[in-house]
């Protein structure tokens, strides 16, 4: 995308070019028509696309700028808010910045309880975006079906965690609550209904000839153009790269877990569909390792619960509940930087902290993967027709509050 | 179009056939998950972060739930420890009584519920673990004054509004992903 480009006014909507151009500008958006809370500017001839601008910043809430001003253990709110749908990534990814930091490494059972709910986070993530895709394609079915079945798994997290969508579930040092009794058990049913409404799944919505037809072939993006464009998360994986941070770099327990980065050959809007249903499985594959596998031990790491009083270890005694010391409170790391890198649901959350010394972050920076995706709609769209924009932007599963932070 | 390779499209009577009989599959067993709340509503389990309060004499008036919530929705407010342990409004100018010992001073924390956002970080900093949790948590008012209790209003805490609905409680189900029971 060339940022010297002249930029298409609001006010040249319908308007014809001068002297031989026979393209018009369309506005589509920002009053969510569909498009997120973005617009998207695109240039047409007939109906055929040939230029797409995407104008984001609409839902930007300065998330770094507050997190710059606030002790370290109130950005976990903060950026968890801003990534509605995959909350447990962002504030695993803000933590492991700041661990790094103070140096806490936390235990192996917190290790597998981050991995759990990260992984229960990406089902959630992933029906939310194929249940958008179904509204954006006209199928409201898939929406309500999707959307219907993210409720068992956001179950789940309200069992672990007491919140079901803005857990803060992950602290310095390891994870507030102890995984329940009877979660085990009620995590396997859930995955057992989810395994069987695949059929369904591809039966009306996956398989289904009508969304074949309007997504085969529709926005297709091959391996390199995917790669110098910088797409990241299922999109990237979609046009054929099997690259995914929990493999490249693994984070939280993701080493000893043994899983498969499913990838497709053709990066159209059908094989982004299908790659969200295959990363689904695989979640499960993997939630089912951590419950086998899970380690025992404390889930916070001995550095902080060293720190405790005697009436909050008596807490942790008794309700398995990590109460917080008062070094939380109170942090001021000394001056170091530091980056960490998480899978998200929608690609790579990656985060950098700078520290000084003081009691707020010097510097908060953190790129989101819808951000990165961005990149897709200045050239995807592009060469086709008007009616296909909706399979080609509910495919990408772009999130604008998360790409405007 | 681009020049991509095109794949080639499946479209066949089957795939419509098959989509049409799931659909009507669904249309004479539907599998609803919708909970018919207010008739029933869900009894949270106790882990649940909803509405809560302060132990009034396990607080020892510390600050640090106000330094640490996130959203500043937490205020401290002066208040005056009685002889019953129990604290008290500060009375500005109140006569002392000669030779009485002046009342010990010390703060109490207070919620506007207009801008609490649950973490619970609060509850969990606490030196004492004074604060008393409950899951009541679908609770709203009716003007933007009753967010903001008053302590002696912030101490009760909220009654469920629904209390008198079918509680029932979910259970995943194979058919339906969550069934919702009877709360035992």
């Amino acid at each position: 995308m060339n940022l010297n480009e002249k930029v298409y006014d609001i006010s040249e909507a319908g308007s014809i070019e001068p002297e031989g151009d026979r393209t018009i500008a369309l506005q589509i958006g920002p009053s969510h028509p569909g498009s997120g809370h973005m617009r998207i500017k695109t240039r047409m001839d007939g109906d055929i696309i040939t230029k797409v601008d995407a104008d984001i910043g609409f839902v930007h809430r300065t998330s770094e700028w507050l997190s710059e001003r606030r002790q370290f253990i109130k950005a976990i709110p903060i950026v968890e808010r801003i990534m509605l749908p995959d909350t447990v990534h962002a504030n695993l990814a803000y933590v492991l910045a700041l661990e790094k930091i103070l140096n806490i490494e936390p235990p192996p059972r917190a290790q597998y309880l981050r991995s759990l709910a990260a992984e229960i986070n990406r089902i959630t993530s992933h029906l939310y975006g194929i249940g958008i895709f179904g509204i954006f394609l006209g199928s409201s079915t898939v929406y309500m079906w999707a959307f219907g079945d993210r409720e068992p798994f956001i179950d789940l997290m309200e069992m672990l965690t007491g919140a079901r969508i803005t857990n803060s579930y992950i602290v310095p040092g390891g994870v507030r609550w102890e995984m329940p009794k009877g979660f085990k058990e009620k995590a396997e049913s859930t995955l057992q209904y989810m395994e069987n409404r695949f059929n369904d799944y591809n039966d009306i919505w996956a398989k289904n000839p009508v969304v074949e037809a309007r997504t085969v072939n529709v926005g297709v993006v091959d391996r390199n153009r995917a790669i110098s464009l910088g797409v990241v998360g299922p999109n990237l994986r979609a046009s054929g790269v099997d690259y995914d941070t929990r493999k490249a770099s693994p984070y939280a327990a993701y080493k000893d877990i043994d899983f498969e980065v499913p990838k497709m050959n053709h990066g159209d809007s059908y094989d982004r569909l299908l790659i969200r249903i295959e990363e689904i499985k695989q979640s499960i594959r993997i939630i089912r390792q951590i419950l086998k596998d899970m380690p025992e031990g404390k889930i916070i790491a001995d550095s902080i619960y060293s720190q405790l009083n005697p009436v909050m270890k008596k807490v942790f005694e008794q309700e398995q509940r990590v109460m917080f010391p008062a070094f939380f409170n109170q942090m001021r790391p000394a001056a170091a930087e530091s980056i960490a890198r998480v899978e998200a649901g929608r690609g790579e959350i990656f985060f950098y902290l700078k520290t000084n010394g003081d009691k707020y972050p010097y510097r908060f920076r953190w790129v989101t993967p819808s951000f990165r995706n961005l990149a897709y709609f200045s050239d995807v769209a592009v060469g086709y027709r008007l009616a296909d924009l909706p399979a080609i932007y509910g495919s990408i599963d772009y999130f604008p509050p998360e790409a405007d932070r | 179009m681009k020049d991509k390779e095109k794949r080639k499209l499946r479209g066949d009577v089957e795939g419509n056939a098959r989509a049409l009989a799931t659909g009507f599959k669904y249309l004479v067993e539907p599998n609803r998950m919708t909970l018919d709340y207010p008739v029933e509503s869900m009894k949270l389990a106790p882990n649940y972060r909803g509405f809560f309060t302060v132990d009034d004499k396990k607080c020892i008036g510390c600050s640090m739930c106000e330094m640490v919530c996130p959203p500043e929705a937490i205020t401290m407010i002066p208040r005056v420890v009685s002889p019953t342990g129990e604290t008290l409004p500060v009375q500005e100018g109140a006569s002392q009584e000669a030779g009485a010992k002046p009342a010990k001073k010390t703060k109490r924390p207070v919620v506007n519920w207009g801008r609490c956002i649950y973490c619970y970080f609060c509850f969990d900093i606490c030196p004492v673990d004074a604060f008393v949790r409950s899951n009541v948590h679908d609770l709203a008012y009716y003007n933007d004054a009753d967010y903001r209790p008053s302590y002696e209003g912030y101490l009760k805490l909220p009654e469920d509004p629904v209390k008198k609905s079918k509680k029932v409680v979910p259970r995943p189900d194979m058919k339906r992903g969550i069934k919702y029971e009877p709360a035992p």
